[in-house]
């Protein structure tokens, strides 16, 4: 034996590894059984731990408060609700397993969306097969809704090419020596982040702004100094940023570290964390980012400062703007059900949230025929270490400001 | 020619990085044959626990690894003790099996005290550079690269220059032969495995700093570090730093030069092909047991 076992021996030990770990974990089991006297049972999977737990675990708070306050006013039809919530670990592979065993092995009544359009993806094919009503916290990519899917539906108000609509009409409505002539457009590799930057890049080229930078890069990036040293040497007035959560603090830091501040900074998802954003890159370094988001704590919608003051009482703090999705999904199956008067013909409660509009905490909801919103989205702005809603105006909390000024914040 | 030589420090630093947190995995296979799943488990729980004498205790991260490193230690020595201990001459392949359940363990414990929010360290440098003819040098990878250079040169020194060195590897080379001249091969072991792991502690507090981090980051970790130490050429603590660097480069290159949604494919792709050439690895060699079959 020699050169040609040991490498055949690490190829083996290799392989078996790389297997494992792309097997990661799988869900746990509860007792199946549905009833029609007990409470009803409403599955989903959430990235509680890996990549998405960020976004996993404020959801799971969501559906927590949603549950809550149901239960304390009567129930779903009178009957509590029973939330059976499984981790997928952030793995395509597990969520598909997870839903399957949601619907033949826990029997559960209803489900719920999980999070990221990378894990919706599937786990909305597996709503679909069974025909079982699938409302979806996130997962505003634009091939969700190319499928033909009826059972389908996005919370939020707009899919995410038009997510950054707002923003970019804005942009392209300035004033020619307030717009940036230049952009830069970083985006994580994600059926969710790409769309949304596309979607701001065809408005703003159409405006006459320059794109001098435009790269994906992979999910598993960690290291984003040489992004930000190519963004740098382009020197954009402006970066739009398709992010996730951890790579938008990544780059973000990696911009500062390179002393690249450009004079207008937009990120996609990772601003609207909140506390958990300003503890990422610092309250100092957030003064004048802007973002979409889809609510605020300080919206009159209908429920919302009954949601705000629970989610307080349960978690503390102020909830992020995926805790207040994951509520808004509960809200619209909700409505459904209450509407139809009961969970049987799931065909039923499809078929009623095409045709009406829906009172959430995020405001009302409609689909069209694919079951994708048709609304716009709020802008948001750090300023002074607080989050404010800046467009549209019918929704400001503040006027928006020009400018990223890095260490203004204080 | 200014810009290359930007891309090419930025990948030496990063390197330099990877070289931290590899050299403990190689080490510990090197002399135990343990292929260590769980390392990047524990690169994660030394950021974390550097996370918190930062936040709770306001130390600095980097003088956390004074702290970090020997706790680290420790619980490497206990994890020997209880876990790795009982199948020390099985197969390979159980080492595998058993440290990847040690990683699912150690990812859900640390789920459960630190939560699986994304978690930060920025100390008031976390975020700025040196300047240096117009390039810049970000400072925590500087000073991670400083503390990846001691911590290798001490490594390297205690295994060339000390009695310990040499009983370790004399274990690695030889474990019946060490046993003859009274070296307790299965105490050395144990102070490999807990020294592996400290190396890992010392690179989690600088990696905390770096990147925000979750439980689940363990998987990108060991995914990394696995292709490091196989480009090196599995055991060698200079293969380490030699793949670690390689692959700090091929990721900025390719970063900077091809596409950024390469930069995470390419270095395995050189991994693959380094090792169609040289299967033991760039400075890895003929195994003892393998030269004695052959």
């Amino acid at each position: 034996m020699s050169h040609v076992s040991i490498g055949r021996r690490l190829q083996a030990i290799a392989v078996s590894t790389l297997l494992m770990l792309g097997a990661a974990a799988c869900g746990g089991g509860d007792d199946g059984g549905g009833s029609s006297t007990g409470p009803i049972k409403i599955g989903t999977s959430l990235p509680l731990t890996g990549e998405f737990s960020q976004p996993g675990t404020a959801a799971q708070e969501g559906y927590k408060v949603w549950a809550d306050m149901v239960n304390a006013n009567g129930g779903l039809l009178e009957r509590d609700v029973e939330l059976v919530i499984k981790d997928d670990a952030s793995n395509q592979n597990t969520v598909v397993a997870d839903y399957n065993a949601l619907v033949s092995r826990d029997r559960v009544d209803l489900l719920l969306g999980t999070f990221s359009s990378l894990l919706n993806l599937p786990a909305s094919a597996v709503a679909e097969k069974n025909q079982m009503l699938y409302v979806e916290p996130a997962g505003g990519s634009p091939d969700m809704f190319s499928r033909g899917f009826t059972y389908l539906f996005f919370a939020q108000q707009a899919t995410s090419d038009k997510q950054g609509k707002v923003f970019a009409e804005w942009v392209a409505g300035l004033p020619a020596d307030q717009r940036p002539k230049t952009a830069a457009y970083p985006t994580l590799d994600d059926p969710f982040a790409a769309p949304n930057v596309e979607g701001i890049r065809e408005i703003l080229e159409g405006a006459g702004v320059k794109t001098v930078y435009k790269q994906t890069y992979a999910i598993d990036t960690k290291n984003f100094d040489t992004i930000v040293n190519a963004m740098k040497n382009a020197n954009p007035d402006l970066v739009v940023h398709g992010a996730q959560f951890e790579d938008g603090i990544g780059l973000t830091r990696s911009m500062l570290k390179a002393g690249f501040t450009p004079s207008m900074f937009y990120q996609t998802n990772a601003p609207s964390f909140g506390d958990q954003f300003v503890k990422g890159i610092g309250a100092e370094n957030t003064e004048g980012i802007l973002y979409a988001v889809s609510h605020s704590p300080e919206a009159s919608t209908p429920g919302n400062a009954d949601f705000v003051k629970k989610y307080d009482e349960m978690f503390g703090g102020l909830p992020p703007e995926d805790a207040a999705d994951a509520f808004a999904a509960a809200q619209v199956m909700q409505a459904a059900v209450e509407a139809v008067g009961s969970i049987d013909d799931q065909q039923a409660l499809a078929d009623w949230l095409h045709e009406n509009e829906v009172d959430t905490i995020l405001g009302p909801l409609s689909w069209d025929e694919t079951g994708a919103p048709t609304g716009d989205f709020l802008i948001g702005q750090w300023q002074k270490g607080k989050a404010e809603i800046v467009l549209p105006e019918s929704a400001q909390t503040a006027d928006i400001e020009l400018g990223w000024k890095p260490g203004g914040a204080g | 020619m200014n810009q290359l030589i930007q891309n090419l420090v930025l990948g030496l630093l990063l390197g330099g990085v990877y070289a931290l947190v590899a050299a403990g995995l190689t080490l510990i296979f090197g002399v135990m044959r343990v292929i260590n799943i769980a390392h990047g488990s524990f690169l994660m729980l030394a950021a974390f626990i550097t996370y918190s004498l930062w936040d709770t205790l306001g130390i600095d991260p980097l003088l956390a690894i004074l702290i970090t490193t020997p706790v680290i230690f420790a619980i490497g020595w206990v994890t020997y003790k209880v876990v790795v201990a009982p199948i020390r001459t099985a197969p390979m392949a159980s080492s595998v099996l058993l440290t990847f359940g040690l990683a699912l363990i150690l990812e859900a414990a640390m789920g459960t005290i630190w939560g699986n929010n994304s978690t930060a360290i920025r100390p008031g440098y976390a975020d700025e550079s040196f300047q240096l003819a117009g390039l810049f040098l970000p400072k925590a990878q500087v000073y991670g690269g400083l503390v990846a250079v001691l911590v290798l040169l001490t490594l390297g020194l205690v295994l060339s220059k000390t009695w310990l060195g040499r009983a370790i590897r004399a274990a690695a080379v030889n474990p019946s032969g060490a046993e003859l001249v009274g070296i307790k091969v299965a105490s050395v072991a144990a102070l490999v495995f807990a020294l592996g792991i400290a190396a890992a502690g010392a690179g989690g507090a600088i990696v905390g700093i770096l990147y925000p981090f979750v439980p689940g980051a363990h998987y990108q970790w060991i995914a990394r570090l696995l292709a490091i130490v196989v480009l090196g050429g599995m055991g060698s603590l200079n293969g380490a730093v030699l793949g670690a660097l390689m692959f700090g480069v091929a990721e900025t290159l390719t970063s900077a030069y091809v596409s950024p949604s390469w930069a995470t494919a390419v270095p395995y792709a050189i991994v693959f092909a380094v090792l169609l050439i040289r299967p033991q690895g760039l400075l890895g060699s003929r195994l003892r047991e393998d030269a004695v079959t052959a």
